[in-house]
């Protein structure tokens, strides 16, 4: 044994295990023969047939949730102009997916909050990711003091959780929509921090590295040209599992009554509305929306895997 | 080692410094800052003269270090932990009512999760890609992907309205230990917060066994003849337990954090509950003393964890301690 390695070191290598697969050892190819990155990266991801079903799914409720309430606009904020409409109606030809217990047409709202959700949740899923990867990236590369200093900060903001920080916040600041944008992001970019940060620390003591350094290069090159490169496929995949983690926080926000205020709305509001329903039997209000949500996550989670694949330098070349 | 975790508890006293600090900071910058919870206490036409007495009577008048200075001491000296402003109670006694409740709800979670999802996981790994292996794995998928409120509401319409009619809420009023006295009422509840965790921790658990089945020592040991079985649970499962114990120990705040949608649901009054509430009513000691509390049970989460993986796995020594 020559080398210990400390918990740390573990935990974060433990985070960035790649999926299981057998590993195939890279065949050299000709150069003539060589394909660009990019286009590798395609392939195998689009070998997976199921993570394109899932791109072509969320293309099209995302194209759907944005156009829709646009080329084809239903009530959804006038209150007073539902009280002529029947509510809790079973679908019809009015209303193909009913109506909801305001008197507003669920099929309509279903885009109408998915508009919400989809912004909330990619924005702030980006959000995360920016930071994180920054953070990570300095307390990673830094090592030592820096790294401790800083690795100590994130665990002080860990242990506190992140709901009850977040309610704490909701109530100090209130909850416009671009608050609400920044405070997923907030609560949520801690986890990619640990992650990258792990990858930065194993990547900078790696020879290659270690090579740019005894050669003279300076800390932002080893970073841009060293460290950020091979950290994309993680850097790439968290981000994914970001907007998935902040459309369901937002849903959970909503379900506490902390999501979008009314009379705008948000999924997990509106399945918060709908699921007291279900025992009445009012099927309509829960079950296509819920579906779709589900689905969205699922597939959102899908396309993750499938770019952890396409990023995994080990698989690419095969 | 001794040396190792002396370093690890200073260091995370310092965290809890920096907890304590961040929330105590945190209720300055609300509107009406730290006045906020006296229009709370004493309603939104409190007259200035009533506002000055409970400011006086809260120590509210004085500057933010002294405050905070006197919280700590008070902390530290008298493990004092302040008066509830909404509640009549002091922050401890809310604490000891409230957090046995939902101790025994996370951790007979936890343990059901553990009973079910390892067996669950190694099975999957080892008959990869069969139907069993893919209903699984889609199941995981929907749970996961699906709001925890969701799946309680759809619970409780299933099992407690149509079929089963299982108490929609736990017993309230009794002891915290009633979980075991009376499980039918606790069947709900433990069910969805069980089902919620198993949905990650298989799937964790599924990939590390893979993991670890494509490593040199598995194949030796299958080249020396060993049978499936004893591969599976003396190679495969034993080095994956290192990165289960690792995730056990970060999943602590995130049980508090589910168990606060299920208490709403299934209307327990637990912990979370009482969070909610101080933090929507600005009761900032309750918010102090809970956030405490939880920060305390994730550090040693970790530390534990990290203890443990050198138990379990011989390969770590904890530095100053070479084999």
């Amino acid at each position: 044994m020559t080398e210990q390695i400390s918990p740390e070191i573990l935990h974060e290598t433990i985070d960035r295990l790649p999926t299981s697969r057998e590993i195939r050892p890279a065949i050299p190819k000709t150069d003539d023969e060589i394909i660009p990155l990019w286009r590798q990266r395609l392939a195998i991801f689009s070998h997976n047939k199921l993570a394109v079903a899932s791109v072509v799914f969320l293309f099209i409720v995302t194209a759907a949730c944005y156009l829709v309430p646009w080329l084809h606009p239903t009530n959804q904020t006038n209150q007073a102009a539902t009280f002529n409409i029947p509510w809790n109606q079973p679908p019809s030809w009015a209303h193909p997916l009913g109506t909801d217990s305001s008197g507003f047409d669920e099929l309509g709202r279903i885009f109408y909050g998915g508009e919400y959700s989809l912004t909330l949740g990619f924005l702030s899923g980006f959000i995360t990711i920016v930071i994180g990867t920054v953070y990570g990236m300095i307390s990673g590369f830094m090592a030592g003091f820096t790294d401790t200093v800083m690795m100590r900060i994130l665990d002080a903001f860990l242990s506190i959780p992140y709901l009850f920080l977040l309610i704490t916040l909701i109530s100090i600041f209130g909850r416009s929509t671009t608050f609400l944008i920044g405070i997923i992001g907030f609560s949520l970019w801690w986890g990619n921090a640990r992650i990258i940060r792990g990858d930065a620390l194993l990547i900078r003591n790696l020879e290659y590295s270690q090579a740019a350094t005894a050669m003279g290069a300076g800390k932002m090159h080893i970073i841009r040209r060293h460290v950020f490169p091979n950290s994309i496929s993680n850097i790439v995949t968290v981000a994914t599992f970001s907007v998935a983690d902040a459309i369901l926080f937002l849903s959970a926000l909503g379900f506490l009554g902390l999501g979008i205020q009314t009379p705008q709305t948000d999924w997990g509001t509106m399945l918060q509305a709908g699921s007291v329903q279900i025992q009445n039997g009012y099927w309509w209000e829960v079950f296509p929306l819920a579906t779709i949500f589900i689905l969205v996550v699922v597939s959102i989670n899908y396309i993750g895997d499938a770019l952890r694949d396409a990023f995994e330098v080990r698989l690419i070349e095969r | 080692m001794l040396n190792y975790i002396l370093r690890r508890i200073a260091q995370s006293l310092l965290v809890l410094l920096i907890v304590v600090l961040v929330t105590f900071s945190l209720p300055y910058f609300q509107t009406n800052g730290i006045m906020a919870p006296a229009y709370a206490v004493l309603g939104t036409h409190a007259t200035p003269a009533n506002l000055a007495i409970w400011a006086q009577q809260n120590g509210m008048n004085h500057p933010f270090f002294v405050r905070f200075w006197t919280y700590l001491t008070q902390l530290i000296f008298h493990f004092n932990l302040g008066h509830s402003y909404k509640q009549n109670m002091s922050v401890w006694g809310v604490i000891a009512l409230y957090v046995p409740r939902t101790l025994w709800l996370a951790l007979s979670a936890l343990i059901l999760t553990l009973i079910i999802s390892l067996p669950l996981g190694i099975i999957q790994a080892s008959r990869r890609n069969t139907v069993f292996d893919y209903s699984a794995t889609g199941t995981a998928f929907i749970l996961y992907a699906m709001p925890s409120f969701l799946l309680c509401m759809l619970a409780l319409d299933a099992f407690s309205f149509h079929t089963l009619h299982l108490p929609s809420s736990p017993p309230s009023g009794v002891a915290p230990w009633a979980i075991f006295t009376d499980p039918v009422g606790f069947a709900l509840p433990v069910g969805c917060l069980t089902l919620l965790s198993v949905a990650g921790v298989s799937r964790f658990m599924r990939g590390t066994i893979l993991e670890t089945l494509v490593q040199d020592y598995v194949r030796t040991a299958k080249a020396k003849g060993c049978s499936n079985r004893r591969v599976l649970f003396r190679h495969a499962f034993r080095n994956a337990l290192g990165p289960i114990i690792t995730i056990l120990g970060l999943s602590i705040p995130g049980l508090f954090g589910g168990a606060l949608i299920i208490e709403s649901v299934f209307n327990y009054g637990g912990l979370g509950i009482q969070t909610v509430f101080a933090a929507t009513n600005s009761d900032v000691p309750i918010v102090l003393g809970i956030t405490l509390l939880v920060a305390i049970f994730t550090l040693a989460g970790n530390l534990l964890a990290d203890i443990a993986l050198g138990l379990v796995n011989p390969r770590i020594r904890i530095e100053g301690n070479a084999r």
